[in-house]
């Protein structure tokens, strides 16, 4: 009896997961997939949207941070004996975790996974979805490869992706590390159904409440889609050429820069008249030592809401001034094709946040 | 052209500027020891403040007329030249009241004590015969710096030779000191504005007004966020309009807000913080009646502003409004 090819994947309700599920499970019609879900809601939410394709998923209840994965034993072992390969995507993307709290998901976790991974005989490949901003507060160009971590990180969530890989490196599995870019939409429709770090700080200056932002604006700053992404995790989990690759998923020389990615949202915003009566200034970009000094400023004046607002951008907004390029030589070899251009889908992107109000004319309606 | 010959030029400049302080005075610490302030002492320490000047038995309008005769007086005008009196600050019978009885004087706002007029007195007081006499208003710390270009304007188009802007506040009884983080002072500026002066020439003046922040209460975040991005934009229009560029400018004479937002500007207007005349705010504080013209006096009689150099004001002001004006010394 030939068995069937089986995926674990987890982070399967997540916008990734869920779009590799859709295009491992559509482009192999003999894939069948475990699918690690943590509540009953949001696998409920994605099955509906997956529509047939979820007859071929079983999902599996468990945790990654608990030991096995918290599955059940038979359930385990049932995966053990099935699996040829595991899509490693959950993860605590929140950058204002502590170093601890991230770790116990993103690092631990992943750990958890590579634990089962190794009790399986028939596996083939560990693909790891990680994260290009593993490089912290590299700037230049950033290399598919380990580069070590002598930069240091912006954040927890950084450093705890970086030692997840360090792991799946060292594992002795097939492994493969695909490391994406910060995600903007869903795809070239600019859908957003996730509101992420990218879309708050953008309410923010939508607001008139970004006074300015440390930087230069012709750094670079990369973003891309979910589409991209899971487009590519799904094909590069079963190329072959891809063992032991680490590789980008990442605009690269495709990416706008911080100048135009920040004019292009204040002429969308002004273009609604409203919005454009309040004559909000466009955002300074400057160097990080001035920015620096105006957080330093409101921190010590204590006024609440805005304290709270650069706390949130804290967690990220250094990033703004380490400009890099990530490097997609081996994703562009292996997928055949270039990167997207983030000009492709930031207008739409920016339209959809303006006319959902970031999500909330959505809600209220629902 | 060089800049002697521009200092040649002969066009509407400042030809005298005096201020008035009332005697009495408090420490930070002070301050908020009669809960006065709203942040800390140290913060606000931090932030350059040291002293401000209270006013407990004088009222605004002693206060104007003080600082008023003093600068005719140091100017030695002949009174008939006078031809415009622009008066701004503390409104109606609110004038003639000491801190104390403000509360009573303000409630006389709404009978006729309303029309009695500081800026009309002071026409009276200081016998300026051919003076056209009114007031500008809800221009809060650009008050002064609004009233200088007004007088500029008038001085150009309707050949006013000599024109007298006179401020007067004092910060309301019950608002506590401190304003967004800064400690303000009461106190009284008198600038005379004269048609064809060749020092200290009015070359350009810039404002911004952004009424979306009307409530500031409401908008004080906002307005936090605005400040910096709007001021860098005045400050950058008004040495561009006056045909400089930002190395070329010699002193930014500031109102006398936090350090820390100086720093922060300047840098943003790649201008050196040592250009910015900043020893005041230790020792007077924010004054609503006139820190940049408080501020220039003391740079002038100090020595740090010589003949010819270039000169930007600037002030933001509740409401809100960015004001800027460029001088040449």
């Amino acid at each position: 009896m030939i068995l069937p090819r089986m995926v674990l994947v987890t982070g399967a309700t997540g916008l990734v997961g869920e779009g590799v599920l859709h295009r491992m499970l559509a482009d192999d019609l003999s894939l069948e997939v475990f699918a690690l879900v943590r509540d009953d809601a949001s696998w409920h939410r994605v099955a509906r949207k997956l529509g047939s394709l979820s007859d071929r998923i079983v999902p599996v209840r468990g945790d990654l941070t608990l030991a096995g994965l918290g599955l059940e034993p038979l359930v385990r072992r049932r995966i053990e004996l099935q699996a040829t390969a595991i899509v490693h995507a959950a993860a605590d993307t929140s950058f204002s975790r502590t170093l601890d709290r991230a770790r116990a998901v993103n690092t631990v976790g992943t750990q958890h996974v590579i634990e089962l991974a190794n009790a399986c005989p028939r596996l083939e490949r560990l693909a790891f979805v990680s994260t290009a901003f593993v490089a912290g507060r590299a700037i230049g160009l950033v290399a598919e490869r380990d580069n070590g971590a002598t930069a240091g990180w912006v954040n927890a969530y950084e450093q705890s992706k970086y030692e997840a890989e360090d792991l799946v490196r060292s594992s002795g599995l097939p492994w493969t590390i695909m490391r994406s870019s910060t995600i903007a939409c869903r795809d070239a429709s600019g859908e957003v159904t996730q509101i992420n770090a990218v879309h708050r700080a953008l309410r923010i200056y939508h607001r008139g409440l970004a006074a300015m932002m440390p930087g230069d604006r012709d750094n670079p700053l990369d973003v891309v889609t979910a589409s991209f992404v899971s487009g590519a995790i799904a094909r590069l989990t079963v190329d072959p050429r891809a063992a032991g690759r680490t590789v980008h998923l990442c605009a690269g020389r495709n990416a706008l820069t911080l100048g135009e990615l920040v004019d292009t949202a204040y002429d969308v915003w002004a273009a609604e008249p409203a919005w454009r009566k309040r004559r909000v200034e466009r955002a300074m970009i400057t160097d990080p030592e001035t920015y620096r000094l105006f957080e330093a400023a409101v921190h010590q004046t204590g006024d609440p809401r805005l304290r709270a607002i650069l706390t949130s951008l804290s967690y990220f907004i250094p990033q703004l001034a380490l400009p890099k390029v990530f490097e997609t030589a081996a994703a562009e070899e292996l997928l055949g094709t270039s990167p997207p251009c983030s000009r492709e889908f930031w207008l739409p992107m920016l339209m959809h946040l303006q006319a959902t109000n970031w999500g909330h004319s959505a809600e209220k309606a629902a | 052209m060089t800049r002697n010959d521009i200092a040649k030029q002969m066009g509407p400049a400042i030809a005298g500027i005096a201020y008035a302080f009332p005697a009495g005075s408090r420490s930070i610490a002070e301050l908020a020891g009669e809960a006065q302030l709203a942040s800390s002492a140290e913060t606000l320490e931090s932030f350059g403040f040291g002293r401000v000047h209270v006013a407990e038995t004088e009222t605004p309008y002693e206060l104007a007329l003080k600082a008023a005769r003093q600068v005719l007086a140091e100017t030695a005008v002949d009174p008939e030249t006078i031809g415009l009196i622009i008066y701004g600050g503390t409104p109606g019978s609110m004038s003639f009241a000491a801190a104390a009885d403000s509360e009573g004087a303000a409630r006389d706002l709404c009978t006729l004590s309303r029309f009695k007029y500081p800026a009309t007195r002071l026409q009276y007081d200081l016998d300026l015969p051919n003076a056209w006499t009114f007031a500008v208003d809800q221009l809060a710390c650009t008050t002064l710096l609004a009233a200088a270009r007004l007088a500029r304007s008038l001085c150009l188009t309707e050949g006013i030779e000599r024109a007298l802007c006179v401020s007067s506040e004092f910060f309301p009884v019950n608002a506590g000191r401190e304003a967004i983080f800064n400690c303000t002072s009461d106190a009284a500026c008198a600038v005379l504005i004269e048609r064809d002066g060749a020092r200290n020439r009015l070359v350009s003046a810039t404002n911004v007004t952004k009424g979306y922040y009307w409530d500031v209460d409401a908008m004080r975040d906002e307005i936090v966020a605005s400040y910096f991005p709007t001021a860098r934009h005045v400050l950058l229009r008004t040495i561009a309009d006056a045909g400089w560029a930002p190395d070329d400018v010699d002193w930014i004479i500031p109102h006398n807000v936090s350090l820390r937002s100086w720093e922060i500007l300047s840098s943003l207007v790649r201008l050196p913080k040592a250009r910015v005349f900043s020893e005041n705010i230790f020792r007077h504080g924010h004054t609503l009646a006139g820190d940049n013209f408080i501020n220039y006096r003391d740079a002038l009689d100090g020595g740090c502003i010589k003949p010819g150099q270039r000169v930007v004001m600037f002030s933001y002001g509740f409401g809100a409004h960015w004001t800027g004006v460029a001088v040449e010394a």
